[in-house]
């Protein structure tokens, strides 16, 4: 049974940036032809039970065509997933049809399948960790070998999957897990895949063991605050709201191109009409939130935080295709701002600032908080213990993850030996790849550069090098991210390249090769375009076998035998 | 009824200055809470009310007007947004004998308003009829006096641009200002410029 999916690509060429504003998904069986021109460029998530999927577009530009193609196959994970659709060849084409078409041997899917399918159009760039969704384990705290983009280390992430309980249980106070392993083999990953199976609810702070050394606050106080970030409070808090449905947004650049941006948004309820006056911040919400005329948003005013509740129902006849997850709202009543009672769960250190100084709650905006004075910490604390006897609050414990901790000295360990045993203390997670190394501060070598006492309150997790296998999974998952195709050869050289130099090497490789591959128009990246890029970028290894062999040729290296000599 | 509220404002800790051709009260109730008042000195009329409460997690609020015009400016990029200035403008300005609203840059004609008093919410609600402005209220004086809302006593006209609410004080309100004002007498003020003032 196959099902074709016309995706129609309705693009509007904005004035400034030749950007796709809609995708819409239809289920037709028949093809459709919409009118394109733009660069399009979009996501779409593929929902449960499909295998593989053929995705093409067509280009006719008077007299050529071109077709563009790719495949992709997706039986082995059956989960709702999204694939990246970059047909940035078709440029300014007169007519692109794209249609995706199911013709894998999974069950045939059903309308209720199709609901699912809904647009996901990326804002943030594709940054290293980006396809790590969770830590990958099941119900049992088994991990599969392969999910949530994570590959390999199952007894590492098992290991996560315990202290993970913990955390949720959130009865403990700081405990320490250190996550120890040789550099590329997912130390971090394993941290990210933690923060985001924790959920947004759970405070998850990430710091890098050097980012403690400031001028502007000494170093116990830097690792204050980040614990103090880790800890939230649940509470109940009246905030005002202002709920309508946008009948127009304008937001004008100013003509030289720099400067700020002013902004005009008209929202309405059934009785009642505003205009409003939008701010840098706003403006950025609005436009990263993709409020159009016809949404139904509310605005927390105290955060400036949009919500997006859905369509008015006054606009479901506007378009001719609209993404199935599409929710049609009732236009809302009354005035439109409103008190409203909403639990929040807002860290300690929040808390400290607002307290702290008259202004408030602003320098959380400008981010200058400074030092905090432990009186109002104490004062904070004793609040808190208040509440929480009321029932008025609940405490959320979360986690604080110190990467490199190595680049920590002697005082913050022994500070941190002091802090974790505290009862507001988070879940304390450090990362590492040194060996047996001096500690920071001191002459004394110690395990990881950590002193002993400290080592002896944590639990250490161990990650070991990728196998080639393992390697190869990571490298098809994260051309998948990169929007890179791959044959399947080309994968196996950059596997072999991967486990001879490094798997952040091989990764490295993926972007330039599809680069190189798209410059002699080639449509998967083959065995030559990864040899081509391997020749024009040395790695580590091959670069110190070169300086050994020239070091005589670079500079200050006149000396060198001179100095060999005398030491 | 009304004595609970003079009774608050009496132990309340009080701050009085004269500035500007207006008499500065500035009251911080036992529960944290904070008031301020302005009185023209030469017609004694009410002209700012404004309130400031504790924020749930603690640091001060901002203030919330009750009666008279924001004065500061808001600035805009710490606010997020704002009401853009051509819209209708909710202000509160008594008189003697009345409670009243102005509501500015409403163009349309008087029948275009319906005010309806909503005794069981104790509220009273503006809308019109081309779905422009819409308003819900509530008059705290009557309130503090526990004092129900009647739709006899509520007049409005329209001129200028502006609708004018009037709401009749009812007699107890009166009361409880005229012995409140003689209260406010006995204050002493400190001028201008002067620090020290006497908490009563």
């Amino acid at each position: 049974m196959d099902h074709s999916i016309a995706l129609l690509l309705r693009s509007r060429l904005a004035p400034v940036i030749g950007l796709i504003s809609g995708i819409a998904l239809l289920l037709r069986s028949k093809l459709d032809v919409a009118p394109v021109t733009g660069l399009i460029h979009g996501r779409l998530v593929i929902p449960e039970g499909y295998g593989s999927f053929h995705c093409s577009a067509d280009k006719t530009k008077k007299t050529n065509t071109r077709k563009y193609s790719r495949t992709k196959n997706y039986a082995e994970d059956k989960r709702p997933r999204s694939i990246g659709i970059s047909l940035d060849t078709i440029q300014h084409s007169n007519c692109v049809q794209t249609t995706i078409q199911h013709t894998g041997s999974m069950a045939a899917p059903t309308v209720e399948k199709v609901q699912e399918i809904r647009e996901v159009t990326r804002i943030e760039r594709i940054g290293a960790h980006s396809h790590i969704r969770g830590l990958g384990l099941d119900d049992a705290l088994e991990a599969r070998q392969v999910s949530q983009g994570m590959v390999g280390q199952i007894k590492a992430r098992k290991a996560a999957g315990v202290i993970l309980e913990i955390i949720k249980d959130g009865k403990i106070a700081g405990r320490g897990i250190l996550i120890a392993g040789q550099p590329g083999t997912g130390k971090t990953a394993i941290a990210m895949g933690m923060a985001q199976a924790l959920g947004t609810d759970t405070p998850f702070t990430s710091i890098a063991g050097s980012e403690i050394f400031s001028l502007e606050m000494s170093k116990t106080e830097a690792l204050t605050q980040a614990f103090r970030k880790s800890i939230g409070v649940r509470i109940k808090e009246e905030t005002e709201i202002i709920e309508g449905e946008i009948v127009e947004v304008q937001i004008d650049r100013p003509a030289t191109g720099t400067g700020a941006k002013v902004g005009k948004l008209t929202l309405k309820t059934t009785e009642m009409e505003t205009i409003y006056q939008l701010g840098q911040k706003m403006i950025e919400s609005l436009t990263k939130e993709k409020a159009q005329a016809g949404d139904i948003v509310t605005i927390d005013k105290a955060t400036g935080k949009i919500t997006k509740l859905g369509r008015s129902f006054t606009r479901a006849r506007d378009y001719d295709a609209m993404g199935a997850q599409t929710k049609f709202v009732q236009c809302p009543e009354g005035e439109l701002q409103k008190r409203k009672e909403v639990v929040h769960t807002v860290t300690l250190h929040e808390i400290d600032v607002i307290n702290s100084r008259t202004q408030g709650f602003l320098a959380l905006f400008s981010g200058d908080t400074g030092e905090i004075k432990s009186e109002v910490r104490e004062q904070i604390n004793s609040k808190v213990a208040e509440w929480r006897e009321e029932g008025k609050a609940e405490i959320v414990p979360g986690v604080l993850f110190i990467d490199e901790v190595h680049m920590l000295d002697i005082e913050c360990f022994s500070f941190l030996n002091r802090a974790l045993e505290s009862d507001m203390a988070p879940i304390l997670i450090m990362a590492t790849n040194r060996g047996i190394t001096r500690i920071r501060g001191t002459q004394y070598t110690s395990p990881h550069g950590i002193p002993i006492d400290l080592l002896d309150r944590l639990v250490i997790i161990s990650t070991s090098p990728y196998e080639e296998k393992e390697i190869k999974q990571i490298l098809r998952i994260r051309c998948e991210e990169e929007d890179v195709e791959m044959s399947d050869d080309a994968l196996t050289v950059l596997t072999r390249i991967g486990m001879e130099t490094s798997l952040r090497y091989a990764i490295q490789l993926i972007t330039a090769s599809s680069l190189v591959c798209r410059k002699r128009k080639g449509s998967e990246v083959d065995v030559e375009d990864i040899k081509r890029v391997y020749s024009l970028f040395l790695d580590e290894s091959r670069s110190t076998q070169f300086l050994k062999e020239y070091q005589q040729e670079f500079m200050f290296n006149e000396m060198v035998p001179d100095e060999m000599e005398t030491s | 009824m009304a004595e609970l509220w003079l009774e608050k404002l009496q132990s309340a800790q009080k701050t009085c200055l004269i500035q500007d051709g207006r008499r500065k009260i500035h009251f911080t109730f036992a529960e944290g809470t904070e008031m301020a008042e302005e009185y023209d000195t030469k017609t004694g009329d009410l002209l700012v009310r404004k309130w400031r409460k504790k924020g749930t997690l603690g640091g001060a609020g901002r203030w919330e007007i009750e009666v008279g015009e924001q004065s500061a400016p808001i600035n805009l990029e710490m606010e997020g947004l704002m009401e853009s200035n051509i819209n209708p403008i909710f202000v509160r300005k008594d008189t003697q004998t009345h409670f009243q609203w102005r509501i500015r840059n409403l163009p349309y004609p008087i029948d275009n308003y319906k005010i309806v008093a909503k005794p069981e919410e104790r509220q009273i609600i503006i809308s019109t009829l081309n779905k422009k402005y819409y308003k819900k209220f509530n008059v705290p004086d009557l309130e503090r006096c526990q004092l129900g809302i009647d739709q006899s006593a509520i007049e409005f006209a329209h001129a200028n641009n502006t609708l004018i609410i009037s709401y009749k004080k009812p007699s107890a309100v009166i009361e409880v200002e005229k012995r409140f004002q003689q209260e406010l007498k006995k204050m002493k003020a400190s001028k201008d410029g002067d620090v020290d003032c006497t908490p009563s």
